[in-house]
C-alpha cells in the first residue's frame, strides 16, 4: 500500500515536473520524454523540426516531393472530374438533343423561326458526334383524317432533314419516319393539346 | 270499350286509307322499277328521301311451329333481329311490343290473325313469323302482310342450322326489302373498322349491325385503313408492324397476309379500283406525296397525281375512270377529281377550310369529311360539284365515311357518344343509328361492297 502511494506521488510529481520544463526548456525535455515513453505527438513533431542542416535539407526535399505528388494527384483527379464533367455534360446534351422537340403550325411543316437555332444546335451535336445516327419522327395532332395525317408527318420530318442536310449533315445519317396522328403526346382535345402533338421528335440511333 | 276501339277505329280509318295508298302507289312504282331497273331504281329512293314517311310495322313474337318447344329463345329474338334490321333500313317505323293487343290464340296465317288487332295500334304492315327445330336443324318462316287488306304480301321460309338464326332472319329480311322496294335491302353485308380495345389499333370485322364481332388482325401496333376488295374475299390495310408503314393484303378466305408495298417512306391511303385488280396509293418514293397505280402484287403501274403538294385518299367512280382524292395543292386539304381518260384535274370542294377522305358511291355521289366550325362533318355531293348536302350536324365530329354496297346507306365513325363508334344513316343523313358499341374507339369503317 506504501510503496503504491509513493509511487502514485512520485508519478504526479515527475509529470508536473515535465510539464514545467516543457514549457521552459525543450532540450531538457527529450531525455525527460524518452523516459516517460509517452510522448505527445506535438512534442515528437518538434523533436524534428529540430535536425541538423543536413536532415533539414533531405525533409525539405522529401516535402517538396511530398506536395509535388499530391498536385499530381490533385490534376489527375481534376482531369478525371473534367472528364466525367464533359461525359455528363455530352449526356445532357444527348437527352436535351432528343427531349427537345420542335413544333409546328395546324397543317403546315415549314420549321418555325424560333426552332431554326434549336435545329442548328442539333447540327452542331451531330457534328461534334460522327458516331451517332439520328430519327426524326413527324406527328400531327387528331384533327383530319389519319391518311392525310400521315402525309402530313413525313413532310413535317422530312423539313427537319432537310434543313439538317443544309447544315451539311449527311443524309444517311437521318433516316425519317411518320406517325401521324397515331401517336399524341397531350391526349386533350383542345389547342393546348394539339399544339404539343403538332411535332418532331429526334432520336439518337447508335451506329 | 267497344266504343273506342270503334271510335279509334274510324279515326284511324282515313290515316289508313292513305297508307293503303300509299302501298299500293309502292307496288306499282316497284312494278315500274322492275322494268326500268337502272333509272327507277336511283329515282325511288332519291324521289321518296326528303319527305318519306316511314311505314309503320308490328312484328310480334315468333310462333313455334313444332311439337316440342326447343330453343324457346328464339321466339323474341328472331323479331328482334329483323326489327332492329328494318329499323336500321329507314323504311319503316317498328311499333313498341307493349302496345300489342292480339290475343295468344292467333296463328300465322291469314285465317288466323285478327287485323282489326293491329289496325287499331295504328299498324300499316304486320310482320308473322313461326320456326321449327330438329335437333339444330332450323325451319323458319316470314309472312308478311297489309293489315288495311288483310293480304300477304310476302311469304317465305329459310332453312339452316340454329347458330346460323341470325344469317337467316337477315336473309329473309333483305327478300322483304327487296319485295317492297325492288332494291335487296344492306342486312347481310358486313364492316371491317379500326377498333382501339386492346389499346392498339387492329383491324375487326362485324355484320352491318354490329353484331358477329371478330377480331382480324393482332399486331400490337397501329393497323389502319381497311378496305375490302370488291368481291370481298380480300382486304388491304396499313400496318406499322415492321416499323413503318406497310401495305398488307389479307386473304379473307385463307386467312394469309402479304405484304404488297414497303417501299421507303409512306405506303398508305390504299383504295381498290373496281374491277378488283388494281390498288391507288399514296407512296412518297418521289420525295413527295403521290398517289400511285399499282395492281394486285405491288408493281406500280403508272403515277397517278404530280404535284408539289400532299396528295391522299383515293377513291374510284364505279366505271373506273374517274378518282376523286384529297390535296392540298391549294393550302389546305380539299378534295379533287381526276379524269383518268384526259389526266385533268378540278377541284371539288370549295366550301370549309378542310375536307377529306372522299368516298364515291355506286349511285354516283361523293361523300367526305369537311371541317368548316372546327368539328368535322359528314357531307354528300356529285361529282361535278353540285348539290352539296350536309348529313350530321351538331353531333360531335363525324368522320371516315363508306358507303354501302347499293350506295343508299352511309356509315361513319362519331364521337357524339363520346368515344368514337359506328353509325350509319341513310344516304341523305336521316335515320341515323350507333351500331357499334365496344370498348374503346371503333374508326374508319369500310362496308363491303358485294351483296350477298
Amino acid at each position: 500500500m506504501k510503496r503504491n502511494l509513493i509511487i502514485a506521488t512520485l508519478v504526479v510529481f515527475a509529470c508536473s515536473f515535465i510539464f514545467l520544463l516543457s514549457s521552459c526548456a525543450k532540450k531538457q525535455v527529450i531525455t525527460e520524454e524518452k523516459e516517460i515513453k509517452a510522448p505527445p505527438k506535438e512534442v515528437a513533431k518538434v523533436e524534428k523540426e529540430k535536425p541538423p542542416v543536413e536532415k533539414e535539407k533531405e525533409a525539405e526535399i522529401e516535402r517538396a516531393e511530398r506536395v509535388r505528388l499530391e498536385r499530381l494527384k490533385e490534376l489527375e483527379f481534376a482531369k478525371k472530374r473534367e472528364a466525367e464533367a464533359i461525359e455528363a455534360w455530352k449526356e445532357r446534351r444527348a437527352i436535351k438533343f432528343e427531349a427537345e422537340s420542335i413544333y409546328f403550325d395546324f397543317d403546315k411543316s415549314f420549321i418555325r423561326t424560333e426552332y431554326r437555332p434549336d435545329l442548328k444546335k442539333k447540327a452542331g451535336y451531330l457534328k461534334d458526334n460522327p458516331n451517332i445516327n439520328i430519327r426524326v419522327e413527324g406527328n400531327c395532332d387528331e384533327r383530319g383524317t389519319s391518311e392525310y395525317n400521315l402525309a402530313l408527318g413525313e413532310r413535317r420530318a422530312n423539313s427537319a432533314k432537310e434543313f439538317l442536310l443544309s447544315l451539311g449533315i449527311s443524309p444517311d445519317r437521318i433516316d425519317t419516319i411518320s406517325y401521324g396522328e397515331e401517336r399524341p403526346l397531350a391526349s386533350g382535345h383542345d389547342e393546348g393539346s394539339w399544339a404539343q402533338n403538332r411535332r418532331d421528335d429526334f432520336v439518337i440511333i447508335k451506329k | 270499350m267497344k266504343l273506342k276501339s270503334i271510335l279509334a277505329s274510324k279515326t284511324f280509318f282515313n290515316k289508313r286509307a292513305i297508307f293503303h295508298t300509299l302501298i299500293w302507289i309502292l307496288v306499282l312504282w316497284i312494278g315500274i322499277i322492275f322494268q326500268k331497273k337502272e333509272v327507277e331504281a336511283r329515282l325511288y329512293i332519291d324521289i321518296a328521301s326528303p319527305s318519306m314517311r316511314k311505314i309503320s310495322i308490328a312484328i310480334p313474337d315468333f310462333k313455334y311451329l313444332g311439337k316440342k318447344n326447343e330453343h324457346p329463345g328464339l321466339i323474341s329474338k328472331f323479331p328482334g333481329i329483323i326489327s332492329n334490321d328494318f329499323d336500321l333500313s329507314g323504311y319503316f317505323r317498328t311499333l313498341d311490343k307493349d302496345s300489342f293487343i292480339e290475343g295468344p290464340g292467333s296463328g300465322i296465317t291469314r285465317d288466323a290473325i285478327h287485323f282489326k288487332d293491329w289496325s287499331v295500334i295504328g299498324a300499316t304492315l304486320l310482320l308473322k313469323g313461326g320456326y321449327e327445330c330438329i335437333g339444330e336443324q332450323l325451319k323458319v318462316e316470314a309472312r308478311l302482310f297489309d293489315v288495311f287488306s288483310g293480304r300477304q304480301l310476302y311469304g317465305k321460309r329459310a332453312l339452316g342450322l340454329v347458330e346460323q338464326s341470325r344469317y337467316l332472319m337477315h336473309r329473309l329480311g333483305n327478300d322483304i326489302i327487296f319485295t317492297l322496294t325492288g332494291h335487296p335491302g344492306p342486312f347481310l353485308t358486313k364492316m371491317a373498322f379500326v377498333g382501339t380495345s386492346t389499346g392498339h389499333k387492329e383491324i375487326y370485322i362485324s355484320d352491318y349491325d354490329g353484331h358477329n364481332l371478330k377480331q382480324t388482325t393482332s399486331y400490337n401496333t397501329i393497323t389502319l385503313s381497311p378496305r375490302w376488295s370488291p368481291s370481298g374475299d380480300r382486304m388491304i390495310y396499313t400496318s406499322f408492324r415492321d416499323s413503318g408503314t406497310v401495305l398488307f393484303m389479307h386473304d379473307m378466305i385463307k386467312g394469309s397476309v402479304t405484304k404488297i408495298s414497303d417501299r421507303k417512306g409512306l405506303n398508305i391511303a390504299a383504295t381498290w379500283k373496281p374491277n378488283g385488280k388494281e390498288l391507288a396509293l399514296t407512296l412518297t418514293i418521289g420525295g413527295n406525296p403521290d398517289i400511285y397505280l399499282i395492281d394486285i402484287t405491288g408493281k406500280i403501274l403508272k403515277k397517278l397525281t404530280r404535284n408539289w403538294g400532299i396528295d391522299v385518299s383515293p377513291t374510284f367512280s364505279p366505271d373506273g375512270k374517274k378518282m376523286a382524292f384529297v390535296s392540298n395543292r391549294s393550302g389546305s386539304p380539299q378534295v379533287y377529281v381526276l379524269d383518268l381518260i384526259n389526266n385533268k384535274v378540278e377541284r371539288l370542294t370549295f366550301e370549309g377550310n378542310y375536307n377529306t377522305s372522299p368516298v364515291w358511291s355506286k349511285l354516283d355521289r361523293i361523300a367526305f369529311a369537311g371541317s368548316s366550325d372546327g368539328h368535322f362533318d359528314i357531307y354528300t355531293i356529285s361529282p361535278d360539284g353540285k348539290d352539296l348536302h350536309r348529313v350530321t350536324k351538331e353531333q360531335g365530329n363525324n368522320e371516315d365515311p363508306c358507303w354501302s354496297p347499293d350506295g343508299r346507306y352511309i356509315a361513319f365513325s362519331s364521337n357524339r357518344t363520346g368515344n368514337h363508334h359506328i353509325f350509319i344513316a341513310n344516304a341523305n343523313g336521316e335515320n341515323q343509328r350507333q351500331v357499334t358499341f365496344f370498348k374503346g374507339d371503333q374508326l374508319s369503317p369500310s362496308w363491303t361492297q358485294h351483296s350477298k
